[in-house]
């Protein structure tokens, strides 16, 4: 199965802690990530999302020259790169999360969404679908020939009970 | 297969299009939704999102109306999940609504097919698991039944 670090965003918008809730703004309308990951020494501290503009910023009449660190998630779930799938699905069934740092050696190495996940391991569930009705038709033929063979030409078998 | 009607988020919140953006954000707090269908005169006609919210306040303006956009495709309650899920993926389109008889009865967001995937995945597996478990006890009767020890029993 797959690991969490083929699927992942590997250019994410970060900001440093201090930084403006304004330019977070900013930064989130020119990505399509839809989060920023704020970091400290490179290692991830918190998320924003629109989410929680919407929700805290604007809302609760906040000024737009506040720092980020006031609204952002934290702490956040981390996700390793070495990881595989279905571990990630299992983290994710117990989050209610869509995005998730990726994390390795303390440094950010990407972001992994719900979406990627379930995409990958929808493709993947359908794939080994196929190849296993494949093998399970291959079997069912196989043991009906033995079937045959066995029930119709016994005597002539090189080997009998 | 999956049917819209059972995806589909029922209670669609909507808004006038002359509402301000603050009125918009305090829908989306307080029915926690992430998107909202703005309506003209009982039609509806766009829709707007978070995102077009923060928009809003960067550029300063407050209206519903400047701030809608229209990505959005317009579904049926017969449409197929299939044709939905590869609008997302190719043409990133997000938001479904879903129309009856030109009444707007659902919408359809990116979370609802997500979920709609992991659980239809989860089905699948399971599916897939008892299959796997029948034909190996089938095969193992079969082995057992053709065995020199099965053959003095049956």
């Amino acid at each position: 199965m797959a690991r969490v670090k083929k699927i992942m965003l590997t250019n994410v918008p970060t900001l440093k802690k201090e930084a403006k809730i304004e330019n977070a703004a900013k930064l989130l309308t020119q990505n399509e990530s839809g989060c920023i990951v704020i970091i400290e020494d490179g290692k991830p501290i918190g998320i924003v999302t629109e989410l929680d503009f919407v929700r805290n910023a604007f809302s609760k009449g906040k000024s737009l020259k506040e720092p980020i660190s006031k609204i952002m998630t934290s702490p956040v779930t981390f996700m390793n790169p070495n990881m595989k799938l279905d571990e990630a699905l299992k983290i994710i069934d117990t989050k209610r999360f869509r995005r998730y740092p990726v994390v390795e050696n303390e440094k950010l190495a990407g972001l992994v969404t719900k979406k990627d996940v379930v995409n990958a391991i929808s493709d993947n569930v359908r794939f080994h679908r196929n190849i296993q009705n494949i093998v399970l038709i291959l079997f069912v033929l196989f043991e009906f020939f033995v079937f045959v063979i066995y029930k119709y030409f016994y005597a002539y078998l090189p080997f009998g009970v | 297969m999956m049917k819209i009607r059972n995806i589909m988020t029922k209670d669609v919140v909507t808004i006038d299009k002359n509402s301000g953006i603050m009125e918009a954000a305090t829908q989306m707090i307080s029915k926690s939704v992430s998107s909202l269908v703005v309506f003209d005169k009982n039609k509806p006609i766009a829709i707007i999102s978070e995102k077009d919210i923060i928009k809003g306040i960067i550029c300063k303006k407050t209206r519903v109306k400047d701030l809608m956009s229209k990505e959005f495709m317009i579904i049926s309650p017969h449409t197929k999940f299939s044709e939905i899920s590869k609008s997302l993926r190719e043409k990133k389109i997000q938001r479904f609504p879903v129309v009856e008889n030109e009444k707007l009865i659902g919408l359809i967001t990116e979370t609802d097919i997500i979920q709609a995937t992991r659980d239809f995945t989860r089905f699948h597996q399971i599916v897939q698991e008892i299959i796997l478990a029948i034909f190996g006890l089938a095969t193992a009767f079969f082995l057992f039944y053709f065995s020199p020890l099965g053959a003095s029993i049956f």
